[in-house]
């Protein structure tokens, strides 16, 4: 049977629910990530209600190119996740790797930019305790930030297991754990960007 | 997948609306229609990245439920506050 067909779940019969991709505990991480995420924007966005004109006066002090550019590296991170998957579903172990080691150069490039963001932030004197704007911006990005970072140490982990010959088409359940929460990571941002950097 | 849409299109279309909301952010636009049209640009871009990167099309309804509709709350919250504030 041809690798390719398998990835389309030939074992299940087509009217049954497919599987949640991945280890099925990751699932309860990310729904417990998402709502703490989800959480700390609606309360974003309640308290800029009280708030609007400081909101959007220090808003444009941000920097929205490392924000968009921080967006873009995030979305093709992911896509490249995607590639790998469905690399290893053709047993094709070393593009897998490849894919896996590039979203991982995504992801360096997004702490990259954040810290250069947060030392430019930083070398200004704003704190967490500067106003309620910035409280807001720096904890919710830098509660990001530490996901990034979570999520860049599972996929390395994921990558080096996959080198040594740990994954195959008909066994990669770990690689699509690693890809479930990092895809997870990039929806955050993709709804914080907008939010924060953005709509004023 | 669809030969017009795929990862590599998805990928492409995130890329453009990204590129878009930046473009809106640096010629000023603001106010409720602009809101509006960021918020479904994030909410269009997550519900890809649920559907076809996360692949939880054909998930059980549950799973799919609880995505959407963390996206949904999200989102509509978001707008209402927004809407709120003028």
């Amino acid at each position: 049977m041809n690798a390719a067909i398998i990835n389309e779940n030939t074992e299940s019969s087509p009217d049954e629910p497919r599987l949640l991709p991945g280890d099925f505990a990751i699932w309860f991480f990310i729904f417990a990530e998402l709502l703490v995420f989800g959480i700390a924007f609606l309360s974003y966005a309640v308290v800029r209600v009280q708030n609007v004109e400081m909101f959007n006066q220090y808003q444009l002090t941000l920097n929205r190119e490392l924000g968009a550019a921080n967006t873009l590296l995030l979305i093709t991170a992911s896509y490249f996740v995607v590639r790998a998957i469905h690399a290893i579903r053709l047993d094709d172990v070393k593009s897998c790797i490849k894919w896996l080691y590039a979203s991982l150069g995504c992801g360096a490039g997004f702490l990259l930019l954040k810290s250069l963001e947060y030392y430019d932030k930083f070398s200004e004197g704003i704190t967490l305790s500067t106003n309620t704007f910035y409280m807001f911006y720096l904890s919710l990005t830098m509660f990001h930030f530490l996901h990034v970072i979570l999520g860049m140490i599972i996929l390395f982990a994921v990558a080096i297991k996959a080198q040594r010959g740990g994954y195959s088409a008909r066994d990669h359940i770990g690689i699509e754990t690693g890809a479930s929460y990092w895809h997870m990571v990039d929806l955050v941002w993709i709804i914080l960007f907008p939010l924060v950097y953005i709509i004023r | 997948m669809k030969a017009y849409y795929n990862i590599h299109t998805i990928w492409l279309a995130m890329m453009l609306l990204t590129l878009t909301t930046y473009a809106m952010a640096k010629l000023g636009y603001s106010g409720a229609v602009v809101m509006l049209f960021l918020l479904l640009s994030a909410a269009t871009k997550a519900a890809m990245i649920i559907r076809d990167y996360m692949e939880l099309r054909g998930v059980s309804l549950l799973w799919r439920g609880i995505m959407y509709g963390w996206l949904l709350v999200v989102t509509l919250a978001i707008a209402i506050a927004y809407l709120i504030s003028l």
